[in-house]
């Protein structure tokens, strides 16, 4: 019998807010069959204004609040709204104080690419990868704990410096829990990394070119992956980042293996940036003591820094009161899910939206602030 | 390299650069508004292919916006950033959409948060809020704690509960 | 030989409290502390409590962090496709008051505004080990018969 071959229309089929691989954000798919021809997104489920509400709040307030503006790394929030009042200030931190905020910051961004190694392996369907790397995780949140009081929110930065000094225990733990993750690491190699299913499912997938890449505005390891390092720990150096050596990982495919493989070798090297502090940690203060209501002079100030999604950057502009007149933070998952995810899902088939979404590593809660 | 640029662009637009600082690795113009998509596409080719942001300050004490365009050269390694002031009664700008396509979503949010308008950009629906019926949030004149005391509080006591 | 009796699950209430299954739909900032649930740390799957993608298959609603008024709509959408009885946990002071968002015009205050709430656990976010502790007195109350609002 002669199967007709019949016309297959259009048909919108929605990547929901409630799905179990799109984290909080909708997309409408326009599909024929199983090609996916335009993807249309639509953000705004988890908007709380929140350049808004830091007007309202002084300085101390501000560095609680700030970290829960990407909820996958709050380190690196705290870090760039110090740093930026700080600029405008002029004010000169300790040095120990830097390097305990640099430790933290590298910790968060270890943390940050275990998340992802979690939410990637589930949704390609390997759910042992994901139980174990988020079982994983919990030594970092231990770290956060003894050091902070906090497992994931721990405002522990504020402008001056740091809250509370480090203590032995910390080192210790540190250390312990660094050749933890180092051994593990050639367990995700052979397990997830190396694998057969995992090297099929994401090779030559979500493709981009270095010229591409630019023009839609990639950054953090979208853009390495790509072929151009662009790592703003090298190129605009900041805090102690002059002082460790380590190297900037880039690869040349722009698929998605390229994307994880570059993650990946990141993990390794902000591991060895961090013994490289503890090793020099210097003695001394950890804060410049400032009044609750201390106000930063007039001025504004521009401040970017490489968190564990790509660039970025708190523009401040400061009136000489209390509370700042305008924040501004320009968050790296913005473009990543609104300009380079409807640019890569064109064109495939509706199995690899969430790898390619997941590739990109972005966070509905930093898109939407 | 950043003298020959600022000292491209005198050369190119001695009446708009209003004020022009060279620091370390960066550079900051004030322009002014008529050639500042001019200005945008000479930066382009003279190396900066990255845009960062799009940002608007409000002023309101002066009845202006400030728009703020942040951008980084890969080859020269060098940031550059260029202001502009536009009336707040009907602001209104070019989109540098045909030069960064990633500039779409940027003036997408602007434009729902402060009320610019960017001529030329092809998408300017509301992005994060719906239904939203009062002037746009970001806006100096639109007090946040005493909309939401109004709509989700009740007085009692003299702090606010939370109604329900 | 000893013979072997098997335990036999006495009420219904008691068959519910052990398969608690919880709609996959994950909220926002307070949710971070559930993965720990859902990964090795503290393994909610011994327990019988599993994330299911459809509503029509759960029994629990785990609203996690704070809401906006896009998302309430959703989630009372959701609420009304879950099939009794249905359980409502919320996490957080975020949807009791407001929480640190509370001067936010983007996000709704309680959340009893929109659908029934069960229990209420409190923290900023609750930690793993609290949110252990509500979940046991569900299942307690759970087991005693109660059938949700």
């Amino acid at each position: 019998m002669d199967i007709e071959e019949k016309e297959i229309g259009f048909s919108t089929v929605p990547f929901g807010p409630q799905h179990p691989a799109s984290g909080h954000f909708h997309a409408l798919l326009k599909v024929e069959g199983e090609m996916v021809h335009e993807l249309e997104p639509h953000p705004g489920y988890l908007h709380r204004g929140f350049e808004k509400l830091m007007e309202y709040r002084v300085h101390p307030q501000n560095c609680a609040l700030v970290d829960r503006a990407d909820v996958l790394d709050p380190f690196s929030c705290e870090l760039g709204y110090t740093n930026a009042i700080e600029k405008i200030a002029g004010l000169e931190i300790p040095e120990r104080g830097r390097y305990i905020r640099i430790i933290m910051a590298e910790l968060g961004r270890i943390l940050s690419h275990m998340t992802w190694i979690g939410v990637l392996s589930m949704v390609l369907g390997f759910d042992s990868a994901n139980k174990i790397a988020w079982g994983d995780r919990e030594k970092i949140l231990r770290l956060n704990e003894i050091a902070t009081g906090g497992r994931l929110y721990p405002c522990y930065l504020c402008v001056g410096g740091v809250r509370r000094d480090i203590s032995q225990e910390f080192v210790d733990e540190t250390s312990k829990a660094l050749d933890y993750l180092e051994g593990q690491l050639s367990f995700y190699d052979y397990f997830v990394f190396k694998n057969e299913t995992f090297v099929m499912r994401t090779e030559k997938v979500g493709r981009m070119s270095a010229k591409e890449a630019i023009d839609l505005g990639a950054t953090g390891p979208n853009l390495r992956a790509c072929g151009i390092d662009y790592d703003i720990r090298k190129d605009e150096p900041y805090e102690v980042y002059p002082k460790v050596s380590f190297n900037v990982i880039t690869r040349d495919e722009g698929d998605a293996y390229a994307r994880s493989l570059c993650r990946r070798y990141e993990i390794a090297e902000s591991i060895s940036i961090v013994r490289q502090l503890l090793n020099n940690l210097p003695d001394g203060a950890f804060r410049v003591e400032l009044s609750p209501v201390w106000a930063a002079p007039e001025g504004e100030s521009y401040f970017c820094l490489e968190s564990a999604r790509g660039e970025k950057c708190f523009h401040v502009v400061s009136d000489g009161s209390p509370c700042p007149y305008r924040v501004k933070i320009r968050a790296p998952s913005f473009l990543h899910t609104l300009s380079e995810f409807p640019y890569l899902a064109k064109g495939s088939t509706i199995a690899d939206i969430p790898a390619i979404y997941w590739s990109l590593d972005s966070c509905p809660a930093d898109m939407d602030r | 390299m950043i003298n020959e640029i600022t000292s491209l662009l005198k050369s190119k637009f001695p009446d708009s650069l209003l004020n022009v600082v060279s620091e370390d690795k960066r550079i900051t113009l004030l322009v002014k508004k008529e050639e500042l998509h001019q200005i945008l596409s000479q930066l382009k080719d003279t190396g900066f292919n990255h845009l960062s942001d799009v940002t608007a300050v409000d002023y309101i004490d002066e009845q202006e916006f400030e728009l703020i365009y942040h951008l980084w050269s890969h080859r020269e390694k060098i940031r550059a950033i260029v202001k502009v002031r536009i009336p707040r009664e009907s602001p209104t700008v070019k989109s540098v959409v045909d030069l960064w396509t990633g500039a779409q979503m940027h003036e997408r949010e602007d434009h729902e948060l402060f009320g610019i308008n960017f001529e030329g950009n092809p998408n300017l629906s509301p992005l994060f809020l719906e239904d939203w019926e009062e002037i746009p949030p970001f806006r100096k004149d639109f007090d946040t704690r005493k909309y939401v005391k109004e709509k989700y509080y009740l007085e009692e006591e003299g702090y606010p509960v939370a109604k329900g | 030989m000893k013979k072997l009796t098997p335990k036999v699950i006495k009420s219904k209430g008691e068959a519910r409290a052990w398969s608690f299954w919880v709609i996959n739909y994950f909220t926002a900032c307070g949710f971070m502390e559930l993965l720990p649930w859902v990964g090795s740390g503290y393994d909610m799957e011994r327990f019988g409590i599993l994330p299911v993608p459809s509503p029509r298959h759960a029994d629990v609603f785990i609203i996690a962090g704070y809401v906006t008024k896009k998302a309430a709509k959703r989630i009372k959408m959701i609420y009304d496709q879950m099939a009794s009885p249905k359980y409502v946990l919320a996490l957080g002071s975020c949807p009791m008051t407001g929480g640190m968002y509370w001067d936010s015009y983007a996000t709704i205050k309680r959340i009893d505004e929109v659908i029934p709430v069960d229990l209420w656990i409190e923290g900023c976010p609750p930690k793993p080990e609290n949110i252990g502790h509500g979940i046991v007195m569900a299942t307690n109350v759970v087991k005693g018969g109660f059938e949700g609002h």
